[in-house]
């Protein structure tokens, strides 16, 4: 659109930014300072240990990472973890949306129940998940859990099993969302599209790949996004919960075992932004789906 | 004779999609009705001797009691529950009241740039929480805010802010503007067309974006914990966190379920708006 420069136009502009003025403070206030400070705090040598003022050392503790082979397996392990989980997330919530979009009987009681797993508050059901799954020693089912946990650590590493608990819970609980969200989206899309697509091709499978993903691709690509941003929020509540007892090494566990427990924030602050620029690239590919920039104001 | 079969694949997979999705509040719903001893002797699916011991526990004043093989200190759970209630409603009204202003500027009034806009908004999820409450401690302390809700309340307004000012300006940027022009036309001012028409269009965009924001301030149990160090002041999510973990974990989930209640309630009632006003956000585009 042309910026027409009429008197009520420019009313109608500043009205706006008035208007947009509480998010934006709300936000960049917050957040603003926090980044700031951890975006320099990587570009010193501090450390709460040190005694000596902090001294700028420029990009050192970033290329420090680069030939850290230990920070290329916490990477790797990182990036496996937010594509199993959103690869998990998607499909299972695309299938329990289709499920849940055709009509039959008990369908809204399903609803409730595929509903339940995101509204039942996460940062309490965490604790409750964890400990289901990392039993104390002596409930009923804590050997059964032993075994299944010495067997998962033993071929993965320690703190493997718990870990895998985490993605789990992630799993479950992001489905549930995801699930929903794409079910409105799925309402949201003309049946006589869905309808004309049941004469145009064969078969069930071909119509999900041909036809669904398609048009819900916008909806596909919000959902993993939002994928990306839930799968840190939950590992972080399990670090604080255990008291940084998983050690399963994450960019953002190191991170944390760094900064919180040696007491080395500048290498800390490096580790954990040196994941902004693959969530950034991941970002901008997922705004050109779900944010396309050739839909103009009518 | 096909279409009966696909019928029964249908309810078939309605049933497992049923069972995933309740199995594991289930377990541990079992699990906090069991007195100490079938805890250790029973089995872990189901439970024959059913007692709201763990459940009336959260709420008994008074010292640490011995009960069973534990010792079980007393915990303000009533308390806890209050401070949540109080955080969870601030902070969604802060999240709304701030979230519908913005959208209905970014969506309607478009002023020059509102696409970057509400594309920097969303990009703010890209920052890495991780060591970010070193900081952010750093100003809450600066306001005076510590061991305050206050802080907790700002914080947790970010958290759900991008996606629902993305999904209510999406709902505002496709509503016909006629809608508007004729109370305009009618003499109506654009405040009272904003708040007497366009708002109650809305409602099942903001109950969304509402159960959005619940759902992602009561995912978090990080920053609660961190913020909140008084037990007096302490949401459910930091007061259980801390509990000693090996000892009382019945208690504690017994907790986590009553803290639940509430809030799976609320969402059960709002579940069809929640869904309608994400389809009504999504319709001729996200």
């Amino acid at each position: 659109m042309l910026p027409r420069r009429s008197a009520g136009r420019r009313r109608e502009i500043a009205a706006a930014y008035l208007l947009m003025a509480p998010a934006i403070v709300l936000v960049l206030g917050v957040l603003a300072y926090p980044l700031g400070w951890e975006i320099w705090i990587s570009l010193t040598d501090f450390s709460s240990r040190s005694t000596t003022r902090p001294a700028f050392i420029g990009l050192a503790n970033y290329v420090g990472l680069l030939s850290d082979a230990e920070f290329w397996r916490a990477l790797g392990a990182t990036v496996l973890y937010f594509a199993v989980t959103a690869a998990a997330k998607l499909a299972l919530g695309a299938g329990l949306a289709l499920l849940l979009a055709r009509p039959s009987r008990g369908r809204t009681l399903a609803f409730l129940a595929v509903f339940l797993p995101w509204a039942y508050p996460g940062g309490v059901a965490v604790i409750a998940w964890y400990w289901m799954l990392n039993p104390p020693l002596i409930t009923s089912y804590s050997v059964l859990a032993a075994d299944l946990k010495h067997a998962v650590d033993g071929a993965l590493g320690g703190g493997a099993w718990a870990f895998l608990s985490v993605a789990a819970f992630n799993v479950w609980r992001g489905s549930s969302f995801t699930a929903v969200f794409l079910l409105a989206g799925i309402n949201a899309v003309p049946t006589e599209l869905f309808d004309y697509a049941r004469l145009e091709t064969t078969g069930p499978w071909q119509r999900f790949w041909r036809v669904t993903v398609p048009l819900l691709r916008p909806y596909f690509a919000l959902a993993l996004y939002l994928s990306f941003t839930t799968a840190f929020a939950d590992l972080a509540n399990v670090w604080m919960l255990t008291g940084g007892r998983i050690v399963f090494p994450l960019v953002g566990t190191r991170a944390y075992w760094l900064g919180i427990h040696s007491g080395d924030l500048a290498q800390a602050a490096a580790w954990s932004l040196s994941l902004v620029p693959l969530l950034v690239l991941a970002l901008m590919v997922l705004f050109r789906w779900f944010d396309r920039p050739q839909e103009r104001p009518a | 004779m096909t279409r009966r079969l696909r019928g029964w694949r249908h309810g078939l997979l309605l049933a497992l999609a049923v069972f995933y999705s309740l199995f594991p509040i289930y377990f541990i719903t079992v699990q906090s009705l069991k007195t100490p001893q079938e805890d250790v002797f029973g089995s872990p699916l189901y439970v024959a001797d059913p007692t709201f011991e763990n459940y009336t526990e959260l709420f008994e004043g008074g010292k640490a009691r011995v009960r069973g093989y534990v010792i079980v200190p007393t915990v303000p759970f009533a308390v806890w529950l209050a401070n949540s209630a109080v955080v969870i409603l601030a902070s969604t009204a802060l999240t709304l009241l701030a979230s519908v202003l913005a959208a209905y500027a970014l969506g309607r009034l478009q002023p020059p740039g509102w696409r970057g806009w509400r594309r920097v908004l969303f990009a703010t999820y890209v920052i890495p929480h991780t060591i970010l409450f070193v900081p952010l401690y750093q100003v809450v302390i600066a306001l005076g805010l510590d061991d305050s809700h206050a802080a907790l309340v700002l914080i947790y307004s970010t958290l759900a802010l991008p996606f629902c000012v993305w999904i209510l300006s999406a709902y505002y940027h496709h509503l016909p503007r006629e809608i508007e022009e004729s109370a305009l036309v009618e003499g109506a001012s654009p405040a009272t067309a904003f708040t007497r028409i366009i708002l109650p269009m809305s409602r099942n965009v903001l109950v969304a974006a509402g159960l959005f924001t619940v759902g992602t301030i009561g995912n978090d149990f990080m920053l609660a914990s961190i913020f909140l160090l008084d037990p007096a002041k302490q949401t459910v999510a930091a007061g259980l966190g801390v509990m000693d973990v090996s000892l009382e974990e019945l208690v504690a989930v017994a907790g986590v379920n009553l803290a639940a209640l509430p809030v799976v309630v609320a969402c059960a009632a709002l579940a069809r708006g929640y869904v309608r006003g994400l389809t009504a956000a999504m319709l001729e585009g996200a």
